[in-house]
């Protein structure tokens, strides 16, 4: 598999199919003796913005600190959950149970369930 | 007989969803200041646009992907946030100019101002993403805009000089007003080519399932509505050119316009002008704001679908609300829409680039479309009238604006 073709920049989508973002960066390990190995995915905004220059990452984090869902962490998905990679890559999670789907359940909650008309997240 | 209605209803579409402001202001500005000359920039327009829409439907027919996504896993992050800031301020500014062409509409109508329809307009567009479905947005709107078919008829009425039309249609160059010329060639070209129709048609390929059996249908669709709906916003330059010029006169104020109208129908003209405006910019007003909506979705990876509830696409809705609530200021600032339109037009030309050229290598990527992908006609006609454009675009614009 080529990483950059083929895994980076892909859709990402949970076991219901649920769209979690995309695939924004990868861990990789390197080993003493060992081949490098990639470990994890990651999904969000830091990585996202760090890879377009580290001070607007800064400002980014700035800014989601003072609104938003309070989460720092970088959401980091283990490589073992991916299902299939293809059109899109399926991971065998829960989107909202990962914090890559935050923010659109931020949103939700605090905005668009406010307006008239904009429907109620059945509750789990 | 289902694929024929199919057919039908899509052409239908692309006929009442062409014209908008930026395409009947460019027209109009075109036939009163240098009459029929113009018409081959509509022409030339219009191919390319059909190419454009053939490629944007076969794509997500045959790759499932939509462009917008398929930029973004091909080229990277990087890439796509340049492309998303270009293509996003250039579709904002078109969607100012739409909003004001509907309240611009309103004011002719009721003689109140086009600032005090920002906040109401705004609201009804807003209410209509939020409420509708995309069928409603995709079919609804653009069946009411075949009114805008009312310009032909105009036209007919004139007695347009057929030879004359004949000799519009091949390129020319003006003798004086040579960057005047220039800039509204150029933006013609950017009115006919609108990147965010790809976005929206490709979008809405993905949200009515195509495949790849829907080749030949995307085919003809694209084909026969986009040449009618050339046809749409060639009969406004020739009326304009009958009813206005040929004689310098700068279309400043949409009333100006409506003569293009008046003068084929005294009694219904300016009432068929308003109302035809209205609805097509209204069409436009929508799918410019599911595109810019689509851009971000997709390119983030947000789950998105105009016919969800709100709540199952928070992101997705949040940001045609923002978008659309933002458009309004500049209205309510009194910014006037004739300009912005010219501007918005002019720009679109000049960001061409940005938007086809990555488009074309994923249409020639067989990771994508396999044997679907482009032939080496497609790939000229494109990457030819995008070149003219650009060109154009860098030399006139900043003549335009040196010239005042």
């Amino acid at each position: 598999m080529d990483l950059v073709r083929d895994v980076l920049d892909k859709q990402l989508v949970d076991r219901e199919d649920c769209e979690m973002g995309r695939v924004d960066g990868l861990v990789m390990r390197i080993g003493e003796n060992s081949q490098p190995r990639i470990t994890h995915i990651e999904i969000g905004g830091k990585t996202l913005w760090m890879r377009l220059h580290p001070g607007i990452a800064k400002l980014a984090a700035k800014l989601a600190g003072r609104w938003g869902p309070k989460r720092t962490a970088t959401v980091r998905i283990p490589w073992s959950h991916v299902v299939a990679t293809g059109k899109e890559i399926k991971l065998d999670v829960e989107a909202r149970e990962t914090g890559a789907i935050d923010w659109e359940i931020w949103i939700a909650r605090h905005i668009i369930e406010r307006i008239p008309g904009g429907g109620h997240e059945e509750e789990e | 007989m289902k694929k024929f209605l199919q057919i039908a209803l899509g052409i239908v579409t692309s006929v009442g969803g062409f014209l908008e402001i930026g395409s009947v202001t460019t027209a109009a500005q075109a036939g009163a200041s240098f009459g029929y000359k113009l018409l081959w920039a509509i022409l030339l327009g219009t191919i390319c646009l059909i190419f454009l829409v053939e490629m944007s439907g076969r794509f997500s027919a045959v790759s499932k992907h939509t462009i917008v996504d398929a930029t973004r896993e091909r080229f990277g992050f990087p890439f796509f946030s340049i492309m998303l800031m270009g293509m996003v301020l250039v579709a904002f500014l078109v969607l100012v100019a739409e909003l004001g062409g509907i309240g611009l509409s309103l004011q002719i109508l009721t003689g109140i101002g086009f600032q005090w329809w920002a906040i109401p307009v705004s609201f009804a567009v807003w209410l209509v993403m939020w409420k509708g479905t995309f069928g409603l947005i995709e079919n609804g709107v653009s069946l009411l805009g075949l009114v805008t078919i009312s310009f032909v008829v105009a036209a007919l009425k004139l007695h347009p000089d057929w030879l004359g039309v004949a000799r519009g249609l091949l390129p020319g160059l003006e003798g004086d007003q040579k960057a005047k010329y220039g800039f509204i060639a150029v933006s013609i070209l950017g009115a006919s080519i609108s990147p965010y129709l790809m976005y929206f048609y490709s979008s809405g390929a993905i949200e009515d399932k195509w495949d790849v059996t829907y080749i030949p249908i995307n085919r003809v669709i694209a084909i026969l509505g986009m040449s009618f709906g050339g046809l749409l916003s060639m009969a406004v330059l020739v009326a304009a050119a009958l009813a206005i010029g040929p004689n310098g006169v700068d279309i400043t104020r949409f009333e100006q316009a409506a003569q293009i109208m008046t003068s084929a129908l005294p009694k219904w003209g300016f009432f068929l002008f308003a109302v035809s405006m209205l609805v097509a910019c209204l069409g436009a007003a929508l799918e410019i704001s599911l595109a810019i909506s689509y851009f971000f979705a997709q390119g983030f990876g947000w789950n998105w679908s105009e016919s969800l509830t709100p709540s199952k696409d928070a992101r997705f809705c949040f940001t045609y609300t923002i978008i659309i609530l933002l458009a309004a200021i500049p209205l309510v600032l009194r910014v006037d829409p004739i300009k912005v339109t010219m501007i918005s037009m002019a720009l679109t030309a000049a960001t061409l680039p940005l938007a086809i050229v990555p488009f074309l290598f994923l249409m020639n990527d067989p990771i994508y479309l396999g044997e679907h992908r482009n032939g080496w006609i497609s790939n000229s006609v494109v990457g030819i009238v995008i070149l003219i454009s650009f060109v154009l675009a860098v030399i006139s614009i900043p003549l335009q604006i040196i010239g005042g």
